[in-house]
């Protein structure tokens, strides 16, 4: 067990690395979705099937794809245009937030005592029947709005793409 | 995994724990590699003889009787031949799409129960990691096609990606149903709830549906011929694999057709009841009938694959992604409900006939709405 998290904590933190430290931007979405990857294998290893399956389907399936678009919209995507050194010069601020961000993440959730309820519902079926029960009942108001915002954002994305229509 | 385990430790009583357990979880590994990697030479005959008989040619005839020994030689050539990387290639992810290409296809497989009691991994979230590690083949398919530094390569894998984010949408809430009728993701769950005469999920009216959207999904996402834009030949050479040869290019078919037929042995587990069928659930030989009915169930789903290559034409990329957006997807928004019209129903018969009414409506209302201009006879401005 501690030999598959270390090795799969080590994917995952080479996946990050790479995806800030590369120059070629596509490499860096193939860094990221290694990182994604090490991730879904976390939620794998935690007993938390749904999440990592929700993991893969939802960022290596949709959101790496969606960069990946993005990318092909953009120019100078080999890097090897402008200066080098992709983190520039400001680096250790950089990790200076992200370590006080860690911390901070992780004085949270000590403090909230997520880990006492932790394996939550863990029985066979229960994790994804729980989620799902959970999901219609207490946290139903911050689903729907989350929906309402998902659907405002693609509404907008039609009505942009509906103006440059219009423009030519 | 857990069946085999015990079955080692009833007949070898005195094997180590440790080396049965590991037997355990190889040898389904094992079986379901070898099955399924003969299937697939096996296939690639059948195809090519079925797409000989719908072109009224008779197919490989040469190597063994009747052919049959065609996909060795096949294999053979492409093995043999010089594995040509182009200059201006991205050399490590030129190296790494094929192999990617075939991973994501191998691991549906864990989850596919090809007979009773024998399913590699019963997770018990099995459909959804079937959905979700098919999707990820897409990368592969684009990292195929940006490595290769082709405009040919890259248009075909830009096709490709935009078809099975498009088509992923209807075929997840396709399968929502049979998730809602079985009140389980796991896939052996839901192959034991299609139990009884008309049991299977595609004898119910949301069923149908959910299985011609999910078909016709599947062979978008595997990109088979009607959906084959990816790799059109007419139009961009060969699509995102132009740049390979040789043993990649093997690779890649490899994984095109082993994605074709998880998605089929998914498509049986979901609709067409897996493994059930009259003798299945005998003590001794159970698991063996078992098993004949699903390959025979599978043999259907490959059969209606070949077909629809051979017969239709490929489709054009804007009715590609108007048929997954305009009618796929609310279609399959409308079986939901017509599911849940079915599920609060006071009786089966209600249930049908409403779950019916509504999707039949549904269909001619979308297909109305889906139908282009009416043609007109052609004017011409600059004739007299």
């Amino acid at each position: 067990m501690t030999i598959v998290f270390l090795t799969m904590s080590a994917v995952t933190v080479l996946g990050a690395v790479l995806a800030v430290t590369l120059r070629n931007l596509v490499h860096c979405l193939l860094a990221l979705v290694l990182f994604f990857l090490g991730i879904a294998g976390h939620f794998f290893l935690l007993r938390a099937d749904f999440l990592g399956a929700a993991q893969i389907l939802i960022y290596i399936g949709a959101v790496a794809v969606l960069i990946l678009f993005a990318i092909m919209l953009t120019r100078n995507i080999t890097g090897t245009e402008g200066g080098r050194g992709s983190l520039g010069g400001a680096w250790w601020l950089g990790v200076g937030i992200a370590a006080a961000l860690a911390g901070l993440m992780c004085a949270a959730s000590r403090r909230s005592g997520l880990a006492e309820k932790l394996p939550y519902g863990a029985t066979e079926e229960g994790v994804v029947k729980e989620i799902g029960r959970l999901l219609v009942t207490d946290w139903v108001v911050p689903l729907e709005i989350m929906a309402v915002l998902l659907t405002a954002a693609l509404i907008g994305a039609v009505v942009i793409a509906l103006e440059e229509e219009r423009k030519r | 995994m857990d069946a085999i385990y015990q079955l080692i430790h009833a007949y070898c009583p005195t094997m180590p724990d440790l080396l049965a357990l590991v037997l355990a979880i190889l040898l389904p590994i094992a079986i379901v590699m070898g099955v399924f990697l003969t299937v697939f030479a096996l296939l690639t005959w059948v195809e090519r003889k079925a797409l000989g008989r719908i072109q009224n040619r008779r197919g490989p005839n040469r190597v063994g009787p009747v052919g049959l020994f065609q996909p060795i030689a096949d294999g053979l050539k492409l093995l043999t031949k010089e594995d040509i990387v182009p200059d201006a290639a991205d050399k490590v992810v030129h190296f790494l799409a094929p192999v990617l290409v075939v991973v994501p296809a191998f691991l549906v497989l864990a989850v596919v129960p090809v007979a009773r009691g024998f399913v590699p991994v019963d997770l018990n979230i099995g459909v959804l990691f079937a959905l979700a590690v098919s999707t990820a083949s897409v990368l592969a398919l684009f990292m195929a096609g940006w490595a290769s530094h082709n405009k040919f390569s890259l248009l075909g894998a830009m096709r490709g990606v935009a078809q099975v984010v498009s088509y992923e949408v209807p075929m997840v809430l396709a399968a929502v149903v049979v998730l809602m009728a079985a009140g389980s993701l796991s896939s052996v769950t839901i192959v034991e709830a299609q139990r009884g005469l008309g049991g299977w999920f595609v004898c119910k009216p949301w069923g149908f549906v959910g299985f011609v959207i999910f078909q016709l999904c599947a062979m978008a996402e595997v990109a088979r011929t009607p959906f084959d834009l990816p790799e059109a030949e007419s139009e961009i050479v060969a699509g995102y694999h132009t740049e390979y040869s040789g043993f990649k290019f093997a690779l890649f078919q490899m994984g095109e057709y082993v994605a074709a037929i998880t998605m089929g042995g998914i498509t049986v587990t979901m609709f067409l009841g897996g493994y059930l069928g009259p003798g299945s659930d005998l003590p001794k030989i159970g698991w063996l009938i078992s098993a004949c009915w699903f390959f025979a169930k599978f043999g259907i789903i490959v059969v209606i694959n070949i077909w629809a290559r051979g017969t239709w034409p490929r489709v054009r990329v804007d009715q590609l992604l108007g048929f997954a957006w305009k009618l796929l997807l609310p279609l399959s928004l409308v079986n939901i409900v017509a599911m849940a019209v079915w599920h609060f129903s006071p009786s089966k018969l209600v249930g049908w006939v409403a779950s019916a009414v509504l999707l039949a409506v549904a269909i001619v209302a979308l297909v109305r709405l889906n139908a282009g201009a009416a043609f007109e006879k052609r004017s011409y401005r600059f004739t007299s």
